[in-house]
């Protein structure tokens, strides 16, 4: 069991979270039964009074979950030290068999989460409050997913064995290695980079085009050929190792923490494309399109920039 | 994201609606600084504490080999030590000539350690100690030296001329004289030691020449440390073999043992804190129920004012967080932290003088962070709710 | 511009007991006009001018200003539309006792978050025309009842609404201070905004710039004047 202060801290939230999530999930379920914004009775009145509690809950929770990832983040990379092999947060997260599908499901809750906030906010500058029923039942959804990962993330850390040794995030993500990541090495360095450069120039001409659900598919896949490309190419450039390919180890001190930087842009970029796909709001839409093209060219422009120095520097690529 | 200007005006009007209720808020804050205060400053000690430890650690012998009979340490015989300089990998073995000495007038003991000058010394700061001081000099002249902490024992026990008397086991008394002081980098450990010649200790302790308190153990290798271990202990099976990652993992747990229970401990002050919030911020007296009525008349949303009550949570929380941590900066590091270190250190007898080195970590400030601003903030988010949607026009007549 | 129709208000105390505050009323004011409600307390004229005022929803039927249904406004457009449109005087002026005049008058306005020139242009507009620049950072506790009177009437007018509110304006002032806030009221008939007044106070009920006297009486209209 890994009682360091840290993991207790996380844990402390994420019962808080728990009791509070399970609060607004009450009350979500009651609104989106029983919701009529026509009805003058007492039931509808309180309803509307309770989706206040509700949509509260659910920003506090957000506007902590967000730093408590990152801090989450860097605890898994202080656990590391204690564990024998691990040298950065991937081999923490490798430790148990949870540890992958957790870090997946925080990811995606954290785009969920945002996802209910635009809806919210579109929802109360509306007269006719049109998204509230959505809104709720979205948030059902959210609830759930949001448990298992509370859930996840207790029997994670309860988990965790300070004497079984774990894979070093070298044996991990590499070509050698036994999981499904393993597959992703097969791909050729060229195609490689002409699918994502060419992910990215399909952005751009959507953009142009004003085609939103073309935009958010683009965008989607942005995220994935994104995270393959730093793993596969532009991670070694950061390290200036060809054999490193880690997503972990560049959010270490050694690297300036630009992780977390590159990290942010993407998930800023793509957050804006995906929410672009779906909402009617033209000004929101506009605002969606214009972010994500700016976040997700920085985020490019980023990860460019390590090879294309790298080569100024060298001469030579790895 | 919507990305807004900061509203002053806002948080003006939360600022002076905190000030409004002078008394209540002032409670809330002082518990709240009371509860990061405590906190952060059990972090710091630990912190500072664990590096302390963490370096002595790092000193300790990689083997050290003692005779045990009827489950207690007994003196070896000096031959010991040839026959595992024998063992492959082996690089030096040293007979180490020690014991703890009792002086009752303050209640403390001190370490006296045995020094010879041609011996490879085992610690650097003995190696230091052993060029600084001539301890052929030493014996010669019957003088010892002294680590700060025996010193002011030394005082205390009211000595106050240059030398102690040592009462040996047949009663008689050993004179020696103080010929200096040393601090080594680590005060936890040198603090209680007395350096004197091996034959100066061995008069004292009565301990033959032949025999040896402890051996201890150098290897070439530290992935061999645990095989030759096991080796040494098949030679002697009278002995208790210790490794210095033996050291290293039971000083950790009584670490974490001391941190285990604070941390309970503060969990439930945690939940009482918020118990006390809760019920602090839900009782809105009438003449807050009507200001919100007001507010709400005069054209703010329910948003509205759960924002500006959003603002007063953090403020509240904010300021006392800050104070908290300077004040833990200020107890730890300035005032050495009094009386909450003895729970710390209680297991050295000498009271130990040392200073706590100042560790910083930033992610000790994001810890007291998240253990204490969320947690606030949670409790007051059902209260402002509360508040923020009370029907104006029964509170207005 | 102002119409209720068909209003029913039910107040639900508990699961046994209601109170009808209003009962199917029919009101229409026309802009500009300056209207009395007279009635006595818990007559139901408060709750008419919540419900224009968009703080509380009609039982049944539909309440109208300028064209807009705002009977079924949810909070913050309901808010929105009171920030914009109504200028509230209260009973017991209702200001933050703490508070300067000047921070008082702003209250409004502090959620908007406001250009600071623009809020500081309304506000010395606002407190010229009633007389209350030279106090404006006195603490509100420390002025005068008349004083306190003006600068309840000037946080009403800082975002120049169309309408203006006054529930029982004149019930704790002495006959000075009532005879001041009718000379008020005059000056406010001129520009044009539609008021309306509930007051059981006799001294409204023979001024020659009172459009309408319209009696209320256990939630239904009773006789009109004029």
């Amino acid at each position: 069991m890994m009682l360091v202060p840290e993991v207790l801290a996380i844990l402390i939230l994420n019962l808080i979270f728990a009791l509070f999530s399970l609060i607004a999930f009450v009350l979500a379920v009651r609104i989106f039964f029983k919701w009529d914004l026509n009805a003058t009775t007492k039931l509808q009145y309180s309803l509307e009074k309770q989706s206040f509690l509700t949509a509260t809950i659910i920003k506090y929770i957000f506007a902590i979950k967000l730093p408590l990832f990152l801090f989450f983040i860097f605890t898994l990379d202080n656990i590391s030290d204690l564990l024998t092999g691990a040298m950065c947060a991937a081999g923490v997260v490798d430790a148990t068999e949870y540890g992958t599908y957790l870090f997946i499901l925080k990811i995606i809750n954290i785009y969920l989460f945002g996802f209910w906030l635009v809806l919210h906010y579109l929802d109360i500058k509306s007269k006719e409050l049109k998204y509230t029923k959505i809104k709720f039942g979205f948030f059902i959804i959210i609830f759930l997913l949001f448990l298992i990962e509370l859930i996840l993330e207790s029997i994670m850390f309860n988990s965790i064995d300070i004497d079984k040794m774990v894979s070093c995030c070298g044996t991990l993500y590499s070509s050698s290695a036994t999981s499904y990541i393993s597959n992703i090495f097969l791909i050729q360095t060229p195609i490689l980079l002409s699918l994502f450069y060419g992910n990215f120039l399909l952005i751009v001409l959507f953009y142009y085009l004003k085609q939103k659900e073309l935009f958010s598919l683009v965008n989607l896949f942005f995220i994935i050929i994104s995270l393959i490309s730093l793993i596969l190419f532009f991670g070694t450039y950061i390290y200036e190792l060809p054999t490193h390919h880690c997503p972990f180890c560049f959010l270490q001190k050694d690297y300036y923490y630009v992780g977390y930087l590159i990290y942010t842009l993407l998930f800023i970029g793509t957050f804006n494309g995906l929410i672009a796909g779906f909402i009617n709001d033209k000004q929101r839409v506009k605002k969606a399109y214009k972010f994500s093209l700016v976040f997700n060219l920085l985020f490019l422009l980023l990860v460019s920039a390590y090879p294309i120095i790298y080569y100024i520097r060298n001469g030579t690529w790895l | 994201m919507i990305k807004e200007k900061i509203n002053l005006y806002l948080i003006q009007y939360a600022i002076n609606a905190i000030l409004r209720q002078k008394s209540k808020n002032f409670f809330i804050l002082n518990i709240f600084i009371l509860l990061t205060f405590l906190l952060t400053s059990i972090f710091f000690i630990s912190n500072s504490i664990k590096y302390e430890l963490n370096s002595t650690v790092e000193a300790l012998p990689q083997i050290t080999v003692q005779k045990i009979k009827a489950g207690k340490s007994y003196d070896m015989d000096t031959s010991v030590v040839d026959n595992i300089l024998t063992i492959t990998g082996v690089t030096d073995a040293v007979a180490r000539v020690w014991g703890y000495y009792y002086f009752e007038n303050v209640g403390v003991n001190f370490t006296i350690v045995g020094l010879d000058t041609y011996e490879n010394q085992y610690k650097k700061s003995f190696e230091n100690i052993v060029k600084k001081f001539d301890i052929n000099e030493l014996s010669e002249n019957s003088s010892m030296i002294v680590g700060q902490g025996v010193y002011e024992s030394f005082k205390k026990g009211y000595y106050l001329q240059n030398y102690f008397n040592f009462i040996k086991p047949d009663g008689s008394i050993k004179k020696l004289a103080i010929a200096g002081t040393f601090n080594s980098d680590i005060q936890l450990e040198s603090n209680d030691v007395i350096i004197m010649s091996k034959e100066n200790v061995r008069e004292i302790f009565d301990i033959n020449e032949d025999k040896t308190t402890d051996i201890v153990v150098k290897v070439a290798n530290p992935e061999e440390i645990d095989t030759i271990a096991q080796k040494i202990k098949l030679m002697y099976p009278d002995t208790r073999v210790v490794t210095s990652e033996d050291f290293k993992v039971s000083y950790q747990n009584i670490f974490n043992y001391k941190s285990g229970i604070f941390l309970t401990i503060f969990i439930i002050s945690l939940f009482t804190f918020f118990m006390i919030i809760y019920d602090k911020s839900s009782g809105l007296s009438s003449e807050e129920k009507r200001e919100i009525g007001i507010l709400k008349a005069i054209g703010w949303t329910i948003d509205d004012v759960l924002k500006e009550k959003f603002y007063e949570s953090f403020i509240i929380s904010f300021l006392a967080y800050m104070i908290g941590i300077i004040s833990a900066f200020a107890f730890v590091y300035l005032f050495q932290a009094p009386l909450l270190r003895e729970v710390f250190v209680g297991y050295s007898e000498l009271k130990t003088t040392f200073e706590l080195p100042f560790v910083f970590n930033f992610q000790t400030l994001f810890l007291v962070f998240f253990l204490s601003v969320p947690v606030y903030i949670a409790a007051t988010i059902i209260p402002s709710w509360r508040t923020a949607t009370l029907e104006t026009d029964e509170v207005i007549r | 511009m102002i119409k209720l129709e068909n209003v029913t208000k039910i107040y639900e105390i508990n699961k046994e007991h209601c109170v009808t505050a209003l009962e199917n009323i029919n009101l229409e004011f026309k802009e500009g006009e300056l209207i009395v409600l007279k009635g006595a307390s818990g007559s139901g004229k408060s709750t008419i001018l919540s419900l224009i005022a968009a703080l509380s929803k009609p039982t049944s039927g539909e309440v109208i200003v300028d064209n807009n249904r705002i009977s079924k406004l949810p909070d913050n457009f309901a808010a929105l539309y009171r920030r914009k449109n109504i200028g509230f005087i209260f009973q017991k002026y209702n200001l933050i006792p703490t508070l300067s005049v000047k921070d008082n008058i702003l209250l409004p306005l502090v959620p908007t978050n406001p250009d600071e020139k623009e809020a500081l242009e309304k506000l010395n507009q606002v407190m010229e025309k009633f007389d209350i620049s030279h106090k404006q950072n006195i603490i509100v506790r420390n002025l005068s009842g008349g004083e306190q009177q003006r600068v309840a009437i000037a946080r009403a007018h800082i975002n120049d609404p169309k309408i203006i509110i006054a529930d029982e304006p004149t019930a704790n002032l002495d006959e000075k201070l009532s005879l001041n806030f009718i000379e008020i009221l005059k000056k406010l008939k001129q520009s044009n905004k539609t008021i309306i007044v509930a007051t059981h106070d006799p001294l409204f009920f023979n001024l020659d710039f009172v459009d309408k006297i319209i009696e209320i009486k256990n939630g239904t209209i009773g006789d009109s004047d004029k």
